[in-house]
């Protein structure tokens, strides 16, 4: 509730900042000691210091692992901030209003990640994608984001009336919006409420680009300018999978059996046909987009177990994806040649930036003492623990074994091409590369300094 | 089955429709006689005048397929947008005594945020009609 | 009347929209395609709403009004999206002085 609140007062703020302030750099100092205040009053939260006390009527529950997640969410956002906040500067003249739309997200975000009311889901998914549309077409002049933002948009809304009409089934077979006190019996599967389930369950694939329903999304994240494309990829999908994940075990967890087939079938598609298509990729830009369709795929496999353990994966799972795809989009920004040619011979001119990017890299591929592979074998123990869904398992290491091709293919460039990579790096960015880098081999190897703050 | 608009089942019979039907015949039937006198009655000028817009009077030229000044639509899109918020005080209105003082402040942070926007609005100059 | 005619007529909405949604070429079409499909849902949750409220009012006066509530939050998100949609299909006549969809496939090559 703390973040909640302070996020809403801080996107005003930020707005207001672009009128008051004129200098760039105290835009993006008081974005980034916001963003900062809000990581701090989240963590207090989770520590048990309330600073407000708000009768929510049951509509909203802030359990640990709601906190723990928003806290990981806020925190890749603050590296965001860090890393990749300048290069805002060159999308276009409303730069205030950037910040101001970004602590919008984090407010439908925390709504999302919260939720105990299927209106506050719809309230929490539509306060995400709405701001999201106006980024992706932030870039005015560009036909390329005027096509991704359109696209965007129509799949959007189009997915939002999907999810709407599952929501009014729902509620005209439980005469409730609460997710607590609907009780569907498994013995008599009605039609209203199995109908608003399939609902659902498409249009919460539409948003985290699960196949089949995951056209629109490598045209999104092209066309999008690249600083808000890494926003999109990491944070949002990270928290549209937890809403997905409170929706299926909470409201629906009754008649597992009835979606769990479903499910099994989209994170296979989801895994074969974003693994297989990066393969074929020639801009690093649009691999990533069929990369972040793939690791969706991977994070698909904790929906399907809903275990302990799928829930403990999830976060470590959002917390290594997201820092490490947020570190390769910001050596992106930087590039001017987008293509795998572009990252030729980067490892003589710039060896720290190329040796943290290896290291994301090789997390995203999941190979061992990353925090990559730990998330994927949380993943993978989920699935086991079910009992069920062994072709899974051994699916999803086969599609694992691909995704290293793509990967390696940018490592092999920096190091064993030779080529000019035009690039030029602060010190302040390279320093903020290496802490990453080092988070990531630091929750790769002790994945408990994470976990264990959902249980004490 | 459950009834969801309460009409009376007893008022529904068939001679209850009587003045609905003499109205339609009334409507339709003055509708048609109105087309036909004037079509019959009205004076006949075929000239090629006729078969132009008609724009208040003045002789029209140009495509109406003109770019339009941006400030049109953006007035507008703002005109959908606080007036559709409006509707949130309906709930409000109904239930003012109930809600008594908690909601009186909720109401009251609603339009604070409101008024935020609205000052933006201004101070943005997205309302500025001269250039 | 039974529910069962409002069921079917927001199921018919909504279908009418879902077909436009994937048929039509031009933008603003298959945006009021979507804002159809809305309105099929907002008519089918205040049909609920009178239902469970006449099937529950005998233990609680208000019991159904979260649907109806539901409708107005609806109804207001919907107004956000328009304006957001039509900037943007604004903003992109302006660059290519057409709404067709059609045109929205340089991403492909």
């Amino acid at each position: 509730m703390n973040a909640l609140i302070l996020s809403a007062v801080l996107g005003v703020i930020m707005m207001f900042s672009g009128i008051l302030l004129k200098q760039k750099s105290a835009v993006r100092g008081v974005a980034i000691t916001g963003l900062a205040a809000l990581l701090l009053v989240n963590i207090l939260e989770l520590r048990g210091i309330h600073f407000f006390k708000i009768d929510v009527a049951g509509m909203m529950y802030f359990d640990r692992f709601a906190l723990l997640f928003i806290s990981i969410a806020l925190f890749a956002t603050l590296v965001y901030f860090i890393l990749s906040a300048k290069d805002m500067e060159k999308v276009g003249a409303d730069y205030a209003e950037y910040f101001a739309l970004i602590f919008f997200i984090i407010c439908g975000i925390i709504l999302v990640a919260s939720f105990k009311s299927l209106l506050i889901l719809f309230l929490g998914i539509e306060i995400i994608s709405i701001p999201l549309y106006i980024l992706t077409g932030a870039d005015k002049r560009n036909l390329k984001g005027n096509e991704g933002s359109l696209k965007y948009f129509l799949m959007g809304a189009f997915s939002t009336g999907l999810m709407l009409m599952g929501i009014a089934l729902i509620y005209g077979a439980a005469g409730t919006f609460d997710v607590e006190k609907m009780k569907f019996a498994i013995e008599t599967p009605a039609v209203l409420p199995v109908t608003g389930m399939l609902l659902l369950l498409f249009s919460m694939s539409f948003k985290v680009s699960a196949a089949p329903f995951h056209f629109w999304t490598p045209d999104v994240y092209d066309g999008a300018p690249t600083v808000f494309t890494s926003f999109m990829a990491t944070v949002v999908k990270a928290a549209v999978f937890i809403g997905f994940i409170r929706l299926f075990d909470e409201t629906f967890g009754t008649f597992q059996v009835k979606w769990q087939m479903w499910l099994a079938v989209i994170a296979a598609v989801t895994l074969f046909i974003g693994n297989i298509t990066a393969v074929f990729q020639q801009s690093v830009k649009r691999m990533l987009a069929y990369s972040s369709i793939a690791q969706a795929g991977f994070m698909l496999l904790a929906v399907y177990a809903m275990n302990t353990s799928a829930k403990e994966g999830i976060l470590l799972y959002a917390a290594a994806y997201s820092l490490a795809t947020i570190g390769i989009f910001s050596v992106l920004n930087k590039l001017n040649d987008y293509t795998f040619e572009g990252f030729n011979g980067l490892a003589k001119q710039q060896p720290v930036v190329a040796g943290a990017l290896t290291i994301f890299l090789l997390s995203l591929a999941g190979i061992p003492l990353t925090a990559g592979f730990l998330a994927k074998f949380f993943m993978l123990k989920s699935v086991i623990d079910t009992g069920t869904g062994l072709w899974l398992v051994i699916f999803a290491v086969l599609m694992a074994a691909v995704s290293v091709y793509y990967y390696f293919r940018v490592i092999q460039a920096m190091y064993f091409k030779e080529g000019k990579a035009d690039i030029t790096v602060t010190g302040r960015f390279k320093w903020a590369l290496v802490t990453i880098a080092a988070l990531i081999i630091i929750l790769g190897t002790f994945p408990n300094i994470l976990i264990n703050w959902l249980y004490f | 089955m459950i009834h969801l608009l309460q009409i009376n089942p007893s008022t529904a019979e068939a001679g209850s429709y009587l003045p609905v039907a003499i109205q339609l015949i009334f409507a339709v039937g003055l509708v048609s006689v109105l087309m036909v006198a004037t079509h019959l009655l009205g004076p006949k000028r075929k000239t090629s005048d006729k078969l132009q817009n008609f724009a208040s009077g003045i002789e029209s030229h140009g495509d109406a397929r003109q770019p339009m000044a941006i400030k049109y639509f953006l007035t507008a899109i703002l005109f959908v947008l606080f007036d559709v918020e409006v509707i949130f005080f309906y709930p409000y209105a109904v239930n003012f005594k109930e809600l008594g003082w908690s909601g009186f402040w909720a109401v009251l942070m609603f339009v604070g945020f409101f008024l935020c926007g609205f000052t933006y609005i201004i101070k943005k100059g997205a309302l500025k009609w001269e250039d | 009347m039974p529910i069962n005619y409002y069921i079917i007529l927001s199921i018919a909405l909504f279908c009418i929209g879902i077909v436009g949604v994937l048929t039509r070429r031009n933008a603003i079409i298959i945006f009021m395609c979507i804002e159809l499909m809305l309105n099929a849902v907002n008519l089918l949750l205040v049909a609920f709403s009178k239902m469970h409220h006449l099937a529950g009012k005998a233990v609680l006066e208000t019991a159904g009004t979260d649907g109806q509530l539901f409708v107005f939050f609806i109804m207001v998100v919907a107004a956000a999206e328009v304006s957001v949609g039509l900037a943007i299909i604004v903003m992109m006549y302006r660059n290519i002085h057409s709404v067709d969809v059609n045109f929205l496939n340089r991403l492909k090559h």
